[in-house]
């Protein structure tokens, strides 16, 4: 069949199942929400649909397209199938805006901010070191990115020592667990516009991101400036996963996931932006619905994740295997 | 001004090692340039030295303007190059990699259109690699991702082609496939620059030959018109003890040395 209908189709079957996965988000909750009386603007279900139940299946939707865009943008411009938001050091540096605020006592909408600050600042410090090498290139990024990774961890060790035992290191550990739990209105219009403003990038820039994934030399003679729109196309994908995990916390696996599942969809050819983004929706969102019904207390949605992740890239790890033989 | 590629006194290498030095040479419209040389004799520097994707000195022109001087999407107008093991891991269809060739073309918004599809898929048809057109190139053997890169590097708009050893992973009935479409291509004007290891296919199809030897331009001459001890010594410079025979026309190398 031909490769446009294919992915037509597959867009489709993907929107029905993240559409699915949202319908199941807002109907599953330790609330039962009484549907007719949603109507009435005094009633505490309506309270709860719209301050708690919607803004959490909106940003499931929302971090979920964005890990899973942003995803398969690290894995294309990095030439890395296993690249993942932490390989240049955004998900480490966002732990330790996140832990910084904690310490500093510091409420939720400032703990996103910080969040989101040591998330960029851990990129862009990455993005500077690799240019202070003469060779420029993949390999230069991903060294500076273990750096600053490695310098943000020792970071967060420190501060984790610096805090209290009973509640800031129990906030920091829950808060790099990831959850969509305390999701409210002012969190998610908090990160929507930055999730919002990434995507439009990548989205402008889908071809040029596309061609940065061949060689750097065959990507220059069609026409790319690779070294800015590669440093461009990270700083936008960094954008949508500094600003997801901020509010939500660090999320395993779907960034990395995503891509993964959407190409074994395609059975070929490009998955793309798109396709990825609505399988990470999809399974973010699912997973949330399990975390919430798993067990009689909810648990963190990157616990769900993981769970469903590790096996998946045994069984890719297999299949590969198979394949070559 | 179609003067084709003009190169003069090019210098160019790696971070502290130089590789071509005061290379001068030219690539005509309507003709075919293969350079030949032996492993690590610059081949491969001086054609990406020419696309400029290396810092270098000297001067390197097409149809009078430095290529130095155009912006990257410029080049990409004007020279299409294909290197070596080229292609990279990405999950596309043969017909997907083939429209990228019209990237440097295309609007920031656009996507190739119907009339782009149809020239990639007749291009892959050309040589012999339609059939590979919604098969994903991590599952094509070397020889047939190299068709469709070619179908790729054909279909892009160009002045200049240079192709870095494009027969290396064909067979022999390909390579036929592969000169019928660098002829055609030479044809309608371009100017055709390809190194190759396979000496006989230079010296009976190329127009001129580029012989290179440690950095060097140990030749620039035509095959067909060159003195047999002429065209032998400077293969002998590159190659070492290597015979010449005639062959329906055209030279044979053939190697010269006892076993």
């Amino acid at each position: 069949m031909d490769g446009a209908k294919v992915a037509r189709r597959l867009t489709v079957l993907a929107l029905l199942f993240t559409g699915g996965a949202f319908a199941a988000s807002l109907l599953v909750g330790r609330y039962p929400i009484d549907w007719a009386a949603l109507a009435d603007p005094a009633s505490m279900d309506r309270r709860v649909f719209l301050t708690l139940r919607l803004p959490r299946a909106c940003m499931g939707l929302a971090a979920g397209f964005g890990l899973g865009a942003a995803g398969s943008v690290y894995q294309t411009v990095l030439h890395n199938p296993l690249a993942a938001p932490d390989v240049i050091g955004v998900a480490s540096g966002a732990s330790v805006g996140a832990a910084a605020a904690i310490l500093l006592g510091c409420g939720g909408a400032l703990t996103a901010l910080l969040a989101f600050g040591g998330g960029l600042l851990a990129v862009g410090a990455a993005l500077a070191g690799a240019g202070l090498s003469r060779r420029r290139d993949i390999l230069s990024i991903v060294l500076a990115g273990i750096a600053v990774n490695a310098l943000a961890q020792a970071v967060l060790m420190l501060l984790k020592l610096a805090a209290d035992p009973e509640k800031e290191l129990a906030a920091i550990e829950f808060w790099t667990m990831g959850s969509l739990a305390d999701m409210t209105p002012d969190k998610l219009a908090g990160a929507l516009p930055w999730v919002a403003a990434g995507l439009a990038g990548l989205a402008l820039l889908r071809r040029p991101v596309l061609l940065l994934g061949l060689p750097d030399d065959e990507a220059r003679m069609l026409g790319v400036p690779v070294t800015g729109m590669r440093r461009a196309a990270l700083a936008l994908a960094t954008l949508i996963t500094g600003a997801v995990v901020s509010v939500t916390g660090l999320i395993a696996f779907v960034g990395l996931l995503a891509p993964h599942i959407a190409a074994l969809l395609r059975r070929g050819g490009r998955a793309g932006l798109l396709l990825s983004g609505l399988t990470g929706a999809g399974l973010l969102l699912a997973a949330d619905v399990l975390a919430r019904s798993l067990a009689a207390s909810e648990v963190p949605v990157s616990v769900v994740t993981s769970l469903l992740g590790a096996p998946f890239l045994f069984w890719l790890l297999c299949r590969k295997e198979a394949a070559h033989g | 001004m179609d003067n084709g590629l003009l190169v003069k006194d090019l210098r160019a290498g790696y971070p502290g090692r130089t590789v071509l030095a005061g290379v001068n040479c030219t690539a005509r419209p309507g003709q075919i340039t293969a350079v030949l040389g032996a492993n690590g004799a610059g081949k491969s520097t001086l054609l990406r030295a020419v696309c400029g994707l290396l810092e270098a000195g000297g001067v390197c022109e097409l149809d009078g303007e430095s290529i130095g001087g155009l912006s990257t999407r410029e080049r990409a107008r004007r020279i299409a190059y294909l290197p070596q093991r080229a292609g990279g891991e990405l999950a596309l269809t043969g017909l997907e990699m083939a429209l990228l060739g019209f990237s440097p073309v295309l609007g920031l918004l656009e996507q190739p259109g119907a009339a782009h599809t149809r020239q990639a898929q007749a291009m892959l048809e050309r040589l012999e690699a339609g059939a590979f057109a919604h098969t994903d190139m991590r599952q094509l053997s070397e020889g047939q991702r190299q068709l469709v890169l070619l179908a790729r590097t054909l279909v892009q708009p160009h002045r200049l082609l240079v192709l870095d050893e494009p027969d290396a992973p064909l067979d022999c009935r390909h390579r036929r496939v592969l000169l019928a479409a660098l002829q055609a291509d030479a044809a309608a004007g371009a100017s055709v620059l390809l190194s190759s290891h396979d000496v006989n296919f230079s010296l009976r199809h190329a127009h001129r030959l580029l012989v290179l030897g440690q950095g060097r331009l140990l030749a620039d001459l035509c095959p067909a018109e060159a003195a047999e001890q002429t065209l032998a010594d400077a293969l002998r410079a590159a190659f070492g003890p290597v015979e010449l025979v005639r062959h329906r026309g055209s030279w044979l190398m053939i190697d010269g040395e006892e076993p």
